[in-house]
């Protein structure tokens, strides 16, 4: 049996790719001189015959996707998080609009690539592919889950974003639930006086956060929401109206993010008081994220600060 | 026509490509009555997508459209868009509109169609303007690369764009010669001359490269008041004159 905890991130997205093209003979795999940084070598080395490398041209490969697409073929595009942004426009026109079930597949998202600094760090990918109607967007938390969203994601009808990492992860998710459902959220633990949700790869810390507000004698329940869109408003629901109180946390701008996703919904439905902890600045060149997390606030330590004043605050 | 009834047609564009469109069709190496997404036929990319309004007339002089329905071209009701969109007909790629995307979408095709062992071919028109468009490029290496002779390219060359001439909003440089050195055949043709365009279209479907053909043509051919100009609009009694010495 495949040990997908001590696999990386990437690791666990090349081993699903690969293993998805085994089952489905119209799986192809595209990269941007980036097989080995995502590790797609791994469906190359299985299927050579399905695997195209475009070069450094993110635009030409979201477009060759596509093209790839109307000829009934699935394709997964490959490139770093960052850079898939670039192909925005292709994604928006040649893409979203025409409803193709192409999966671009954005990896060292957030600070996991926190060796090259701001330029290769994706703050922005979630609000960016969120926008856009057709799209799916997920964004798992730790290998097992990536293994598990990638595998899902072939039976999206229409196109999918999947926001990756790179080595750091916290395996939180492989004994939390036997089925990835895209578009379900997943409860971790049960609480009264406040709901974090999470997407990504914070849910361990606010599983960390919960345990130290805990001790303060608050009830903290965490939610974890590996697909930002479709968003599983009735958990939403259930939890804002559970508590009146949601913290939401993410690796990403705090603008028009996933905070944003499930403030939208609230403010329409049950508004409720609310906190959204993420990013509001460029990251930093780092020896590891872990550094970056502390650095810019992403700790369990803050997550139950910010609960805490949010619970006061109801 | 259709120039008269909707001042946002791009009526220089599409006289630009009137032949090349017609010669693709008038041989039947395209076909109007095709579902879009049947097997073992060839395709149709249109990347330089304000030009539609040249497939809808010729669709419309072969009977596949009515003289009412193209009165009806940019309408919101009408499927006859602007751009070729979802529900656009006649169009394999229903979207062209954003430039240099049509290119990508062709060259995906063409590697798609390759890797099922379909025999189609996708033939793909794309203006010379369009060519600024870095994704362009992108794309055309990947074409060269792989090798895609089931690719047939026609640069509507009409050196004419947005803001002026080709050469003068911004250098182009030799742009066969471009094509060559990616590792393209090219073949050079008046884009007026339908025979002309045939003659090439059977040496490109022939050639064991990817190949181009560099089809020179004049924007707004046969109306003087826009020919070889930025111009793409008539005033709607200028443009109902034609339609009445035709008609």
């Amino acid at each position: 049996m495949l040990d997908l905890e001590s696999l990386t991130p990437r690791e666990a997205l090349g081993r699903a790719l690969s293993d998805l093209g085994d089952l489905r003979k119209d799986v192809v795999v595209l990269v941007a001189d980036t097989g080995e940084a995502t590790r797609a070598r791994l469906f190359a080395e299985r299927h050579p015959d399905r695997f195209f490398n475009v070069g450094i041209a993110e635009q030409s490969l979201v477009g060759i996707a596509a093209g790839l697409a109307l000829a009934s073929f699935m394709p997964y595009a490959l490139t770093f998080a960052a850079f898939m942004t670039r192909a925005w426009e292709q994604a928006r026109n040649s893409v979203d609009r025409l409803g193709l079930p192409v999966r671009l597949v954005g990896t060292h998202a957030g600070f996991a690539d926190a060796y090259d600094g701001p330029s290769h760090q994706a703050l922005e990918d979630i609000a960016l592919f969120r926008v856009l109607p057709s799209f799916t967007v997920l964004a798992p938390a730790d290998s097992c889950e990536v293994y598990r969203a990638a595998t899902a994601s072939a039976a999206v009808k229409g196109p999918v974003y999947i926001r990756v990492g790179r080595d750091f992860h916290i395996p939180t998710t492989c004994g939390l639930y036997d089925r990835f459902e895209v578009g379900r959220a997943y409860v971790v633990a049960e609480g009264r006086d406040v709901a974090i949700f999470t997407t990504g790869i914070t849910l361990p810390f606010a599983v960390e956060a919960a345990q130290l507000l805990k001790d303060r004698g608050i009830s903290a329940a965490v939610v974890h929401f590996p697909t930002v869109k479709p968003l599983d408003y009735a958990t939403v629901e259930k939890y804002a109206e559970a508590t009146g109180a949601v913290l939401t946390v993410e690796e990403h701008m705090v603008h028009g993010g996933f905070g944003s996703a499930v403030a939208e919904y609230l403010a329409q439905t049950r508004p409720t008081k609310m906190a959204i902890m993420g990013l509001k600045s460029y990251g930093r060149t780092a020896k590891s994220p872990q550094e970056l997390y502390q650095l810019f606030g992403l700790t369990p330590e803050n997550i139950a600060a910010r609960a805490e004043e949010l619970v006061k605050l109801r | 026509m259709m120039a008269g009834y909707d001042p946002g047609i791009h009526l220089g564009s599409s006289l630009s490509v009137l032949e090349i469109v017609a010669a693709l069709y008038g041989t039947g190496r395209l076909k109007f009555n095709v579902a879009n997404g049947a097997h073992n036929r060839n395709y149709f990319v249109l990347s330089k997508g304000h030009a539609i309004h040249a497939v809808y007339a010729l669709a419309a002089a072969m009977g596949y459209l009515t003289v009412d329905e193209l009165r009806e071209t940019g309408s919101v009701g009408s499927r006859l868009q602007n751009h070729p969109e979802v529900d656009t007909p006649f169009v394999d790629v229903p979207n062209s509109g954003s430039l240099g995307q049509g290119i990508s979408l062709a060259v995906g095709l063409a590697l798609g169609l390759r890797l099922r062992g379909e025999p189609g071919r996708v033939y793909l028109v794309t203006g010379d303007g369009e060519l600024d468009e870095g994704q362009s490029w992108e794309s055309f290496a990947v074409a060269a690369h792989y090798g895609l002779n089931n690719l047939v390219t026609i640069v509507d060359l009409n050196n004419v764009q947005l803001d002026g001439h080709s050469e003068e909003v911004l250098r182009k440089g030799d742009l066969a010669g471009r094509f060559k050195s990616l590792g393209f055949e090219v073949f050079e043709v008046d884009g007026h001359d339908v025979a002309a365009i045939i003659s090439a279209l059977e040496k490109a479907e022939n050639s064991a490269k990817p190949a181009v053909i560099m089809a020179k043509t004049v924007r707004g051919r046969g109306v003087p008041s826009i020919e070889d100009t930025a111009k793409q609009r008539l005033s709607r009694d200028e443009a109902l004159r034609y339609v009445n010495n035709i008609c």
